[in-house]
């Protein structure tokens, strides 16, 4: 009887051990990385932080929209891992003839009309520019990367890099008009990552 | 006018509210000199934005001024009658799928004939609305404005469009007041887009001057790969009963990326008006450049030879312009 209670035990205390193990390794595993960008000492909006990752899964593939609505691009700025979809439909009233030519992939679609919709993949980690021909004004980023774990800050500057394992990373932080950041981090020091343009 | 101000701020305040994140306000300030002795200034508002179920609001006002002999130079694509003026004020939907395409636009709108968006010829690189567009001479005009609603179907290859309302241009002397019917299909074939149109609407003269109405049918394309534009219309028809009008334009525009931010034009145009003691055949070449100076500021250089025609003798005149956008 004493030895089914020692057995008993001991198999419950190695079990919480294991499980104590795998809710650690879980909440590691989803430790993730949030932080905060600033320009100028305001929240910045739309800037795209990536953590170097080489040999990382690649993250399963998602349809991932460019909309020409309004005669502006939305959304203006776009993280995306190397190897993805960008569809680029027109939902105005008028042609568009969207382009990139000075950095990353070039491209012209050619003009079309409202209700059709082009695509391009990305086959380059680059920061890639597009414009419209016939509205100047148009302008919008895609920032290709070759890593699963990136993310665009929102209006409050704040962003968020979930699923990326605990450890030491070269992050990469990037905004239009302004030079690249880049520095160390270690994610799952619950800590948040502080990045500031000045 | 004051309906068509109230609707329009009503559309921006509606726009506000609706969809504060997605409201896209603009303003262009543009300041003009030609050699033909006039000057100009202009300015436009323009709000747009989602509002409920993805309805698109628009609300666009104007005011501009010339000062000079009478000349059609900046009359790109609004009157310049120094008025506070509301433009284009609309609400449209439409949606969209892989073999359907299906709209609407109620409202105030420019007239959908041929090659009619604002972006096509407002301050584009051309500082002059083509012969054929321009309202002083027997044909159509980019500030011809339609009252009504139009509805758009087909497919985004091919699609058709129907507008039916009454006219409420913004020209010095705006088509009479009756019932318009406009019918425009659209075919893409890879980089090539042609367009039909047909306008049944009212003249602008005076009725104990012009009797009868105005019709027109018109074609254009469009084909762009790589930077360089070539876009043209061909209209024919009569502004009036015992007149026929027809001409054309042909437009290169070309931004390839060695050329920065230098996009080059170039139009070359005719128009013939038959109207007996009245005809009239200007003839127009113009070679330019729009310029990108900075982010939000543009300069157009147009060089503009018109040859002799009826009794005038050959003109060359230089317009130029720089245009201050700012975005919200």
């Amino acid at each position: 009887m004493r030895q089914m209670v020692l057995a008993t035990v001991c198999v419950a205390s190695l079990m919480d051990l294991a499980g104590a193990r795998a809710g650690l390794a879980a909440r590691q595993r989803e430790a993730g990385l949030t932080g905060r960008v600033e320009a100028g000492g305001r929240p910045a909006s739309d800037a795209v932080v990536w953590l170097d990752a080489p040999g990382a899964a690649r993250a399963p593939e998602a349809r991932l929209v460019i909309e020409q609505r309004n005669m502006q691009f939305t959304p203006r700025v776009m993280a995306a891992q190397v190897g993805s979809t960008i569809e680029l439909p027109n939902n105005d009233r008028v042609f568009h003839n969207v382009f990139s030519f000075n950095h990353g992939k070039r491209f012209d679609l050619g003009l079309y009309p409202t209700g059709a919709s082009k695509r391009i993949k990305l086959d380059r980690a680059a920061v890639n520019r597009l414009y419209c021909n016939i509205h100047p004004h148009m302008a919008a980023y895609i920032v290709a990367v070759d890593t699963p774990y990136f993310a665009t800050s929102n209006q409050a500057g704040a962003f968020t890099i979930p699923n990326a394992p605990p450890g030491e990373y070269t992050y990469h932080a990037w905004r239009s008009g302004a030079d690249a950041l880049q520095g160390t981090v270690t994610v799952g020091s619950d800590s948040p990552l502080e990045i500031r343009w000045p | 006018m004051k309906k068509a101000l109230v609707a329009a701020l009503a559309i921006s305040m509606g726009v506000a509210r609706a969809s504060a994140q997605n409201v896209i306000t603009e303003v262009d300030v543009t300041v003009g000199q030609s050699t033909e002795d006039v000057r100009a200034a202009a300015s436009q508002v323009r709000v747009s934005g989602d509002g409920p179920k993805r309805w698109r609001l628009f609300a666009e006002a104007t005011w501009a001024d010339v000062w000079g002999p009478t000349s059609d130079a900046f009359g790109s694509a609004y009157p310049y009658n120094n008025q506070l003026r509301p433009m284009e004020v609309f609400a449209e939907k439409t949606v969209t799928g892989p073999r359907f395409l299906v709209g609407t636009r109620l409202g105030r709108y420019r007239t959908p004939f041929g090659i009619y968006n604002r972006s096509d010829h407002g301050y584009a690189g051309f500082l002059r609305a083509p012969l054929i567009r321009y309202g002083g001479y027997w044909a159509l005009s980019n500030n011809f404005l339609e009252t009504g609603a139009s509805v758009v179907a087909g497919t985004p290859r091919l699609q058709a469009e129907v507008s039916l309302g009454i006219p409420q241009d913004e020209d010095v002397q705006g088509r009479r007041r009756g019932f318009d019917r406009v019918g425009r299909v659209q075919a893409s074939v890879g980089p090539v887009i042609l367009g039909a149109s047909y306008i049944h609407t009212q003249p602008s003269a005076a009725r104990t001057f012009a009797q009868g109405n105005t019709e027109f049918v018109g074609g254009d394309l469009r084909w762009m790969v790589g930077g360089v534009q070539v876009r043209g219309e061909w209209i024919d028809g009569r502004s009036f009963a015992g007149t026929r009008t027809f001409g054309g334009y042909a437009d290169l525009i070309v931004h390839r990326p060695f050329m920065g931010p230098v996009t080059a034009v170039a139009r070359a145009e005719r128009l013939d008006y038959l109207a007996g003691l009245r005809s009239s055949f200007p003839r127009r070449y113009t070679t330019g450049a729009r310029i990108r100076l900075a982010s939000m500021l543009v300069a157009h250089v147009n060089a503009i030879r018109e040859p002799a025609y009826d009794t005038r003798v050959p003109r060359t005149s230089l317009d130029l312009a720089l245009t201050f956008t700012a975005r919200r």
